[in-house]
């Protein structure tokens, strides 16, 4: 039995769900549910250390939280081993620990599967045309801007002084230009394009129909989830 | 055979700064990429997927899904290719935009472009909520921004309220067609403003239906507001240069995707009486296992009660639960393709 992209995308999504459904204090099965994203780690061959490396940028807003739920309950919920562990302890734990565990699979699905594979799955899950082919061209085109912008903005840093020369009124010009030379960048896109037989979508392949293969993928995850979920 | 450009989507190649927006945390230290040590746009705040329930998640899942449909709807009833590329590359205008911040004078620290009422200026609101929620999606797949059960929450909080609220009822109004200086300038402020508060507002609400966090809902919103008010601010005026210089050099940009007529107060409508109708479901279904509990746990200081809503084998399970993860590791190198470890 073999899964696809789309299949993939399904299973990350019902796992997603399936750790968001874990009561506040449920640390155990929070960390049994890790075994999608460990699974996923080590059957691609992903180093641990290029994913360590984004999970250690965890979003400052995490964080915030799961310090708010430690400060604010204070309340001793449980002794183990002759530690007492307050309900926020267990509640901040369970924040981050849903977060490293969802954000792993999902990394590890961005690190391991091509981004045109990734949109060629969602056109397939049936997401509008204009939103896969918006988002394959917006990732085609922040290479190029990223360029325009990076040159712009070391131009401008080196005709400053300090702080002095990047204040508002002088960067306006500067996006203003930026923006000017993106429109005239996608009107020549478009020529080429139209000139190339565009009709308004990048992929015109019809999905197929869910295959078994597909549907027992995606079943037997799902049954694996909600055996963890009922074991701890 | 991919292409070359289609190779490079392992995520630590993905040029963009990562620093993107609109509700943003100001108060804790950063380590995201920004160009400058105190950029406000390079600490961040999206909703997670950690502080969401799957009922909150699922809710808004499917009003920013419907949001999409509807938006790609109207787009394939224009039938206008032509500004199919200019999406693509003004999503991408976003994302390099933030790379070049502004100082702000006296506080120290800088700022950057924000994008959603930008976008509506220049596309309308169908094109910009698209190219809004195309750059969101970037963000959560490769930049773990949010989370997918996040995703429309954040769609909805940074997309939804300035494109198809602040956009036609603040911008528009105040601003009018003529776009005189003093109309636009107060028309790209309150509009910036209004969006992000009402986005902040957003995520306070769905913070608090969804139980996850102890924050109290008026102080979390208390704290909210002020920072987003500022930010507003600063968006506004950033908002209002870029756009006073594109009327100056090129106004067609701002004019050419006027539609008259549209139900834009049905939108409107809709939109508040699906938030209506969250906040009565979602106060069903948390209220019978939590939120009773809750209350009684946090009025009466209740310890007994703390103890058996914290499961018996939370911790006393965790052997088991990291048996089950070098299990599945185990797996995972059964289950790897060989070509893997050959090319390393």
């Amino acid at each position: 039995m073999k899964g696809t992209d789309r299949s993939t995308l399904l299973v990350t999504a019902i796992f997603i769900v399936a750790v968001v459904s874990v009561p506040k204090f449920d640390l155990a099965a929070v960390t049994a549910l890790g075994a999608y994203p460990v699974f996923l780690l080590t059957s691609s061959g992903t180093a641990l250390r290029t994913l360590s490396g984004h999970l250690l940028k965890l979003s400052p807003f995490i964080l915030f939280m799961a310090a708010g739920n430690l400060l604010l309950d204070r309340t001793p919920a449980m002794e183990f081993m002759g530690a007492t562990f307050t309900g926020g302890m267990l509640s901040s734990a369970v924040i981050l620990a849903k977060t490293t565990v969802t954000l792993s699979a999902l990394l590890l699905i961005t690190l391991s599967m091509p981004f045109h594979r990734i949109c060629r799955a969602l056109a397939e899950l049936h997401l509008p045309d204009v939103l896969v082919t918006q988002l394959l061209l917006l990732y085609r085109y922040s290479w190029v801007l990223q360029e325009e912008a990076s040159s712009m903005q070391r131009a401008r840093n080196l005709r400053s002084f300090g702080r002095r020369g990047k204040e508002l009124r002088r960067t306006a010009p500067l996006l203003g230009s930026l923006l000017m030379r993106t429109t005239g960048r996608a009107e020549r896109i478009y020529r080429a394009m139209e000139a190339r037989g565009f009709s308004g979508a990048l992929l015109l392949e019809e999905p197929a129909a869910f295959s078994a293969g597909e549907l027992g993928t995606t079943t037997l995850w799902a049954l694996g989830f909600m055996m963890l979920r009922l074991i701890f | 055979m991919p292409t070359a450009f289609e190779e490079r989507s392992l995520m630590h190649n993905f040029p963009l700064n990562r620093g993107s927006t609109y509700l943003i945390f100001m108060l804790l230290p950063t380590n995201q990429s920004s160009s400058h040590p105190n950029d406000l746009g390079g600490i961040i705040m999206h909703m997670a997927d950690a502080l969401v329930s799957p009922v909150v998640g699922g809710a808004f899942w499917a009003l920013s899904s419907t949001l999409i449909g509807w938006s790609a709807k109207e787009i394939s009833r224009e039938n206008d290719p032509r500004k199919t590329p200019l999406m693509g590359v003004l999503g991408a205008f976003i994302f390099a935009a933030q790379m070049i911040n502004f100082t702000i004078p006296g506080t120290g620290s800088s700022g950057h472009l924000g994008g959603g009422l930008l976008l509506a200026a220049l596309l309308g609101p169908h094109r910009a909520f698209i190219t809004l929620s195309s750059v969101l999606i970037i963000q959560c797949l490769f930049f773990a921004d949010g989370g997918v059960l996040a995703l429309g929450c954040n769609i909805f909080n940074i997309a939804f309220f300035p494109i198809f609220i602040a956009y036609p009822f603040i911008f528009r109004l105040i601003a009018g067609s003529a776009l005189s200086p003093v109309r636009l300038a107060a028309g790209s402020i309150g509009a910036a403003t209004a969006g992000l508060l009402m986005g902040a507002s957003s995520v306070v609400l769905q913070t608090a239906l969804s139980g996850v966090s102890d924050l109290p809902f008026t102080t979390f919103l208390l704290f909210m507001l002020p920072i987003h008010l500022v930010i507003g601010l600063v968006e506004g005026v950033a908002t209002w240069a870029v756009v006073s210089f594109i009327m100056k050099t090129e106004p067609g940009l701002l004019t050419g995707h006027e539609q008259p007529g549209r139900p834009r107060f049905a939108i409107a409508a809709i939109a508040l009486a699906a938030l209506l109708a969250l906040f009565l479901l979602s106060s069903f279904a948390s209220s019978a296992p939590d939120g009773l509990e809750w209350s009684i746990i946090h009025t009466r200081n209740n310890k007994e009660v703390q103890r058996n809503r914290v499961p018996a084998n939370t911790l006393s399970g965790m052997p088991g639960a990291l048996l089950v993860l070098g299990a599945a590791g185990g797996a995972g190198l059964l289950c790897r393709p060989k070509r893997v470890g050959a090319a390393k």
